[in-house]
């Protein structure tokens, strides 16, 4: 428990930090400035600025703004980003409640009631309930990660190459289990990923793979290349498809008090509760169910509802379960990342992206050193979330603006700033050539029904899953049974199996669709 | 599986292979396709020496996979009705891979100012309902917008103008 309070003390003094800083303009003054607050802070409102953009999602907008986090120390440039992940959540939901429109998966069931609400002219108690909710679900997932960090640590440390090759197995039918759509196709689209990963140098003896003597490509495709590719070109060009003015029925209604009333805080703090209480659990699954846990929250209030008939007519529980429970989930979502090194999704996997590029590479190691990096982020996370709560309530007057943007004004801007951000990184302009190649495929991939997110994770995990394969069996001298003998390893891979074998089986197939029927009411 | 469901094979001749899904056909061969690359690709790298992995095993080992994985949707959409194909759009895919590849092309001897409002223009393309006093308008300020972002806040070295200027 005190190793708790010294981690946690650890985090907000990392957090509250002031740091010199000259201005780059001639004749500044060298003053001393809370850094990583103001990251944070700038970090959640410009995600929120861009997640309110219709038409971004949240993996889009954390693509579209890793550029410039690149110039920032690490410890700053990944509680920037963190805020950018929150941030961006946040104004999903908006657009959910305002214009009907889910930022993300993750905020889909928001808009059944969230919209209805805002119909009858009660958007401001929707959102207010939106960033209480989100706020509550983040205060106790901070401390369930604080929790959880060190034990999950220990744990992980005790991982030989067989334990992690069977792990990251897990974490990827997981994903797979866990998200909507064909269990077949995901598993194609993380096999895609991971083949991709291999192009570029061989870890291990340095030979040139797949790289046909591009320079470019010696190094190996550009893991926010692709991300800006398959997320920003990609929803653009399908974004066009359905005509660049896309019926935007935005709230015309003015919005009149953002307060909640007392019946409006009484009827929502029970679904708070249990929907944190859901995101919380199925965050911590290596799949990082932020979507699933948003649908089964709506659900489950539904179901336990004296009158279920109120769901999808402006019911404010409809609201406040499911924010809760997806803000919830995405923050648990960053134990595995944390702890074992694990990307449980293709956000956290783009976080993975941020720390590789600057010289970290997640696993237990980092917790124990570089620990003001991990209590850092922990401790921003809950101020972010307080930051979010004070400024963005205000502030809802300025995203309804937003919303009003034209796409035809709004979709050159991305591609135009997309273009900058990846250039900037290596200065290479093959990269963004490349960029544009995987919006093509990206563009491709969802024409043919496959969902794009699992590509991202397999991109990230290709590479430690080949080397502790290659580990695994360089020590067990070639015997492929490693895996299965030594017993850990063995229950993993056991749990995978079991776990595809159940999403695959009819009964609960039906199951798994019943979670996401809601989508298509 | 019932053969005289919906759209099954056609009542005036019986087809070998009754596509049922042609999402799903077309898709897993393209992965399959894809896998044969990854095999071509990776031909002249060593495999198993020994017990130990070469640089070419987890290459094949995961094309192989994949391949087989491409089959098995594949056949999917030969048992089970499915999705038919989308219709792709023309205008907004070119047009965006068009400013993209104008961009990489022009940054290094135009520089950043001048390519962005290029890059601008050439997206807005792909959209019909692009009205071109606007464009032109938000093109310039965004523009030099990323002209102070990148280089002066963020501290990323850009050039600004064309080479033959400075």
């Amino acid at each position: 428990m005190t190793d708790l309070f010294a981690n946690l003390a650890l985090g907000f003094h990392t957090v509250f930090q002031f740091v010199p800083w000259t201005p780059a303009f001639p004749g500044g003054v060298t003053i001393p400035i809370p850094a990583n607050i103001l990251l944070c802070l700038v970090g959640a409102l410009v995600g929120t600025l861009v997640g309110v953009l219709p038409g971004i999602g949240t993996i889009a907008t954390v693509a579209m703004l890793l550029p410039i986090t690149f110039g920032l120390p690490p410890v700053g440039a990944l509680i920037m980003l963190a805020g950018i992940y929150y941030g961006a959540q946040y104004g999903g939901s908006t657009t959910s409640i305002l214009v009907n429109i889910p930022g993300e998966a993750t905020s889909v069931v928001t808009t059944l009631d969230g919209f209805q609400m805002a119909k009858q002219g009660r958007a401001g108690p929707a959102l207010a309930i939106a960033a209480i909710g989100s706020f509550a679900a983040g205060c106790i997932a901070t401390v369930l990660i604080a929790l959880l960090g060190a034990p999950l640590t220990r744990f992980a440390l005790a991982f030989g190459a067989a334990e992690y090759f069977s792990l990251m197995v897990l974490g990827l039918v997981f994903a797979v289990v866990l998200a909507k759509g064909s269990v077949l196709k995901a598993i194609a689209v993380i096999v895609l990923g991971l083949l991709l990963s291999m192009v570029g140098s061989d870890l291990e003896t340095g030979v040139s793979r797949m790289a046909f003597d591009v320079p470019e490509l010696a190094d190996g495709i550009g893991f926010p290349v692709v991300a800006m590719g398959v997320f920003g070109f990609a929803e653009i060009i399908r974004n066009l498809d359905h005509g660049a003015g896309a019926d935007r029925s935005l709230v015309q209604a003015r919005i009149t008090g953002l307060m909640p009333t007392r019946a409006d805080l009484v009827a929502s703090t029970p679904a708070i509760l249990r929907g944190t209480l859901i995101g919380s659990i199925l965050g911590i699954l290596p799949g990082g169910g932020a979507v699933i846990a948003s649908f089964a929250a709506y659900t489950f209030e539904k179901r336990i509802a004296r009158d279920p008939s109120r769901f999808g007519r402006g019911a404010i529980e409809g609201v406040a379960a499911p924010e809760s429970a997806n803000n919830a989930a995405a923050q648990t979502s960053f134990i595995p990342l944390l702890t074992l090194g694990i990307p449980p999704n293709a956000v956290m996997a783009l976080m993975v992206g941020a720390m590789t590029i600057h010289g970290i590479i997640p696993g237990p190691q980092v917790m124990q050193k570089q620990p003001e990096l991990v209590w850092g982020m922990i401790a921003s996370m809950w101020v972010g979330n307080l930051m979010l709560l004070v400024i963005n309530l205000p502030l809802v007057g300025i995203w309804v603006r937003l919303l009003r943007v034209p796409y035809r004004l709004m979709f050159p801007s991305i591609v135009i700033f997309c273009a900058i951000g990846i250039y900037s990184i290596n200065n290479a302009a093959m990269d963004v050539v490349l960029a544009g190649a995987f919006g093509l495929v990206g563009y491709w991939l969802v024409k043919h029904d496959f969902e794009p997110a699992p590509l991202l994770l397999g991109m990230v995990l290709g590479p430690p899953m080949e080397e502790n394969l290659r580990r695994a069996m360089l020590i067990s001298r070639g015997n492929a049974a490693v895996f299965v003998t030594r017993p850990l390893s063995a229950t993993l891979l056991a749990a995978a199996a079991l776990l595809l074998l159940l999403a695959v089986l009819p009964a609960l197939r039906k199951k798994r669709d019943e979670v996401f029927v809601e989508s298509e009411a | 599986m019932n053969e005289d469901s919906g759209a099954g094979p056609q009542p005036g001749g019986w087809r070998l292979l009754p596509v049922r899904g042609p999402q799903d056909v077309v898709g897993g061969l393209v992965l399959m396709a894809v896998a044969a690359f990854a095999f071509w690709a990776s031909r002249d790298l060593a495999g198993m020496r020994g017990f130990s992995f070469g640089p070419g095993t987890a290459p094949r080992l995961f094309a192989g996979l994949l391949l087989l994985l491409g089959a098995a949707i594949m056949v999917g959409g030969f048992l089970r009705h499915g999705d038919p194909l989308q219709r792709y759009g023309m205008r907004g895919p070119f047009f965006v891979t068009v400013a993209l590849v104008l961009f990489a092309v022009a940054i290094r001897p135009l520089g950043l100012v001048l390519t962005g409002i290029l890059t601008f223009l050439v997206a807005a393309m792909g959209s019909p309902e692009t009205r071109w006093g606007e464009a032109i308008v938000v093109g310039v300020l965004l523009t030099l917008g990323c002209a102070l972002l990148f280089p002066y806040v963020l501290g990323l070295p850009f050039q600004m103008l064309p080479q033959v200027l400075q």
